[in-house]
């Protein structure tokens, strides 16, 4: 049977108009916002919707702070955070993952149950539970007393916000990389030590590079969310020194009267992001074509 | 102001997406500004610009629902129920988080409400502007008179055409008599203590950029705290980032739950929140660890209530107002909210006499003298205020 070639884009057509509809004008509404003027009365946002009219003043004054202001701290803190949160999480969620996937045997739908469970509760409410806990009188506090650690886990610490995000988003890493490693073919791992391979050589040079797409795609699903995360911070430290760019970006959305500068930055949070994904398209293709090889 | 930040959180974590909630909001506004700021000052008072007419006297109040626009926990439960009970009416609350977001979705229609409680006169200007209030009949409002006598023509609004003023309250340090002691205050100006490293990790400042840059201002012998002067507020930014290095505050408006559970020792915060901090001091802890140091230059203020131009039970709000004024209503109000009601027949003495305020907090209450010795903040215009904020974001960037 011969099919017309034009079918292919008309099944695209419900998933592309959705992209359109979600996000394509949206993101065009925060370029309008970031590029627009506000209004002098009431200080609120007025977007330019015609790009030839576009004023890029608030983002100049944006880019000079990220470059040698006081957004620089900012921009590389929040870097720093995020990829120690990765750090942590991938220490943390790739020996779970790896556990449940090789030797966890007939219990591993309940251990992967027991995973997820506590992410049923709103993040929030966790939070906020953290909160109670490591404040000064709080339980986890008084117990880290009784073996002399004696430490204010809320007087703004970095500590303490890089932690909150390990733990508000390791399960997102657990996950795909639990079906990452699921899938592999194992034989690939046992071939390797036949041929003399010990362990660890098989771990590095063939479990680690089968499972690198699987480890990008949950970097960057992790990686995404943090990068904009900002009540994880507010609700673990509201010190300016944990300061995140999502947090700036709150501020001048819902508490200054430049709503356009937290458009640009907006706009600069999805460029960088841009890059971490091209990165990761690029790394899954050749992945996709070595296999295929 | 008040408990608004747990709700703040909740609204805008739930909202997902940052920029979401203000990219459709600026989608549904009007581009343009309908009309232009008229801003009044201590030292200027202004009448505000006529926008339709009053009701008329006598009109029977409305049957079936009050909408109330209020602040998180500002209006005693009780105080409410009471009313529903006396005129046989439903009143719904909606909450909202800062006056920026309220006066954006007045604006744009998404609240419609017949009473809003709690707004300042910083937003008086742009609500004013956009022709959203309705005159007050004050023959509505017996009670009006029980109003401190300044605050019955306040300079924002003079003879009180579109407000009625509702608690008043003043900028100082809250702080833990029983961790902190009385006598440091007496040092240099008494604000110093806000700089002393020895409070590293206990202390917070208010997330509210007028309020907390005044307060740099206030520690370096400056008292225009609606300055549009560049130098000055340079100076204060780097007097602001000079607090930060030393004591690594906390910058939010929690420290009236965070004090009394014992989780900071000190903080700038308004008086009001120390009286309600009272209502989170946990069994055991008594009402004298809580102490207020009142500074001799600091900001006094208030806020107010209003009725919306398309209030659909105008004189239904009218009547919640007056009963806002009763002397005995405001007090059982004081006694949930921590607020001081703006009345002349609640005096100092009175609320001390009642037994819920401890000797330690005396100094929080505001007297008329107090009250009208306070600077007080007002309106900025759009480049002054751009440079606050600039010097803001320096200060919470790090």
């Amino acid at each position: 049977m011969k099919r017309s070639p034009r079918i292919w884009p008309a099944l695209a057509a419900p998933g592309a108009s959705w992209l359109l509809a979600l996000f394509g004008i949206p993101f065009y509404a925060v370029a309008c916002v970031a590029f627009g003027t506000i209004d002098p009365i009431f200080r609120d946002a007025v977007p330019q919707w015609n790009p030839l009219a576009w004023d890029f003043g608030q983002a100049h004054e944006v880019l000079t702070s990220v470059l040698s202001g006081p957004l620089q701290g900012v921009f590389l803190r929040t870097v720093v955070y995020v990829v120690a949160a990765m750090a942590t999480s991938f220490a943390v969620g790739f020996p779970v993952a790896y556990f449940l996937a090789r030797h966890a045997g007939k219990r591993k739908l309940l251990l992967l149950t027991l995973v997820i469970v506590p992410f049923w509760v709103n993040y929030l409410m966790r939070m906020l539970a953290w909160v109670n806990l490591l404040s000064p009188s709080g339980l986890f506090s008084r117990f880290m007393g009784v073996f002399g650690i004696h430490y204010n886990w809320l007087d703004g610490s970095p500590i303490t916000v890089v932690l909150g995000l390990v733990y508000g988003y390791v399960p997102f890493l657990i996950l795909p990389m639990y079906a990452t490693l699921e899938r592999l073919d194992w034989r690939l791992v046992e071939a390797a030590r036949d041929l003399g391979a010990t362990s660890r050589q098989a771990f590095r040079l063939v479990t680690i590079p089968m499972a690198q797409a699987g480890m990008a795609a949950a970097a960057i699903l992790i990686a995404l969310p943090m990068f904009g995360d900002y009540y994880t911070n507010d609700l673990l430290s509201r010190s300016p020194r944990t300061e995140m760019l999502g947090n700036q970006i709150d501020f001048y959305v819902n508490n200054s009267q430049q709503p356009q500068r937290g458009a640009v930055l907006v706009l600069m949070l999805s460029a960088l992001l841009l890059v971490a994904l091209s990165w990761y398209l690029r790394s899954t293709s050749r992945y996709a074509k070595e296999r295929t090889k | 102001m008040l408990r608004r930040d747990f709700l703040r959180n909740l609204v805008i974590t739930t909202g997902g997406l940052v920029v979401a909630p203000s990219i459709l909001s600026a989608c549904g506004t009007s581009a343009t500004s309908s009309g232009e700021l008229v801003i009044g000052t201590p030292t200027n008072p202004t009448k505000l610009p006529a926008n339709g007419e009053a009701i008329a006297d006598g009109l029977a109040e409305e049957k079936g629902t009050l909408e109330i626009l209020n602040w998180a926990d500002y209006t005693n439960p009780e105080v409410i129920a009471d009313f529903e009970k006396l005129f046989g009416v439903t009143i719904k609350t909606s909450i909202y988080d800062t006056e920026e977001s309220a006066i954006a979705k007045l604006r744009n229609g998404t609240f419609k409400p017949d009473l809003i409680i709690g707004l300042t006169d910083t937003a008086l200007a742009r609500l004013s502007a956009a022709k959203l209030l309705q005159p007050i009949n004050k023959s509505y409002i017996p009670h009006f008179t029980n109003l401190i006598g300044g605050l019955q023509s306040p300079y924002y609004d003079v003879d009180s055409q579109y407000t009625v003023a509702h608690v008043i309250y003043a900028n100082g340090i809250a702080y833990r008599t029983d961790r902190i002691d009385s006598s440091v205050f007496a040092s240099g100006n008494g604000y110093d203590v806000m700089w002393d490293s020895a409070y590293k990790g206990k202390l917070a400042v208010l997330d509210s950029y007028r309020d907390t840059i005044s307060l740099a201002m206030f520690q370096a012998g400056k008292n225009d705290v609606n300055t549009s002067d560049a130098d000055v507020l340079s100076a204060a930014q780097e007097n602001l980032i000079r607090l930060r290095d030393a004591t690594n505050p906390k910058v939010d408006i929690l420290s009236y739950q965070e004090l009394p559970a014992g989780n900071r020792d000190i903080a700038f915060t308004w008086s009001g929140d120390i009286l309600t901090a009272l209502g989170y001091l946990p069994e055991g802890t008594p009402a004298e660890s809580l102490g207020f140091w009142y500074p001799e230059q600091t900001i006094t203020a208030n806020d107010f209530l209003c009725i919306p131009k398309d209030s659909k039970a105008p004189v239904l709000a009218h009547k919640f107002i007056d009963y806002l004024l009763d002397t005995d209503v405001a007090l059982k109000n004081q006694t949930y909210v921590g607020y001081q009601p703006a009345l002349s027949t609640i005096t100092v003495e009175t609320l001390l006499s009642s037994g819920t305020i401890p000797e330690t907090l005396k100094d929080s209450l505001v007297t008329p003298e107090k009250y009208d010795s306070g600077q007080r903040l007002v309106s900025l215009s759009p480049d002054a205020d751009a440079l606050w904020l600039d010097a803001w974001a320096a200060f919470t960037a790090g």
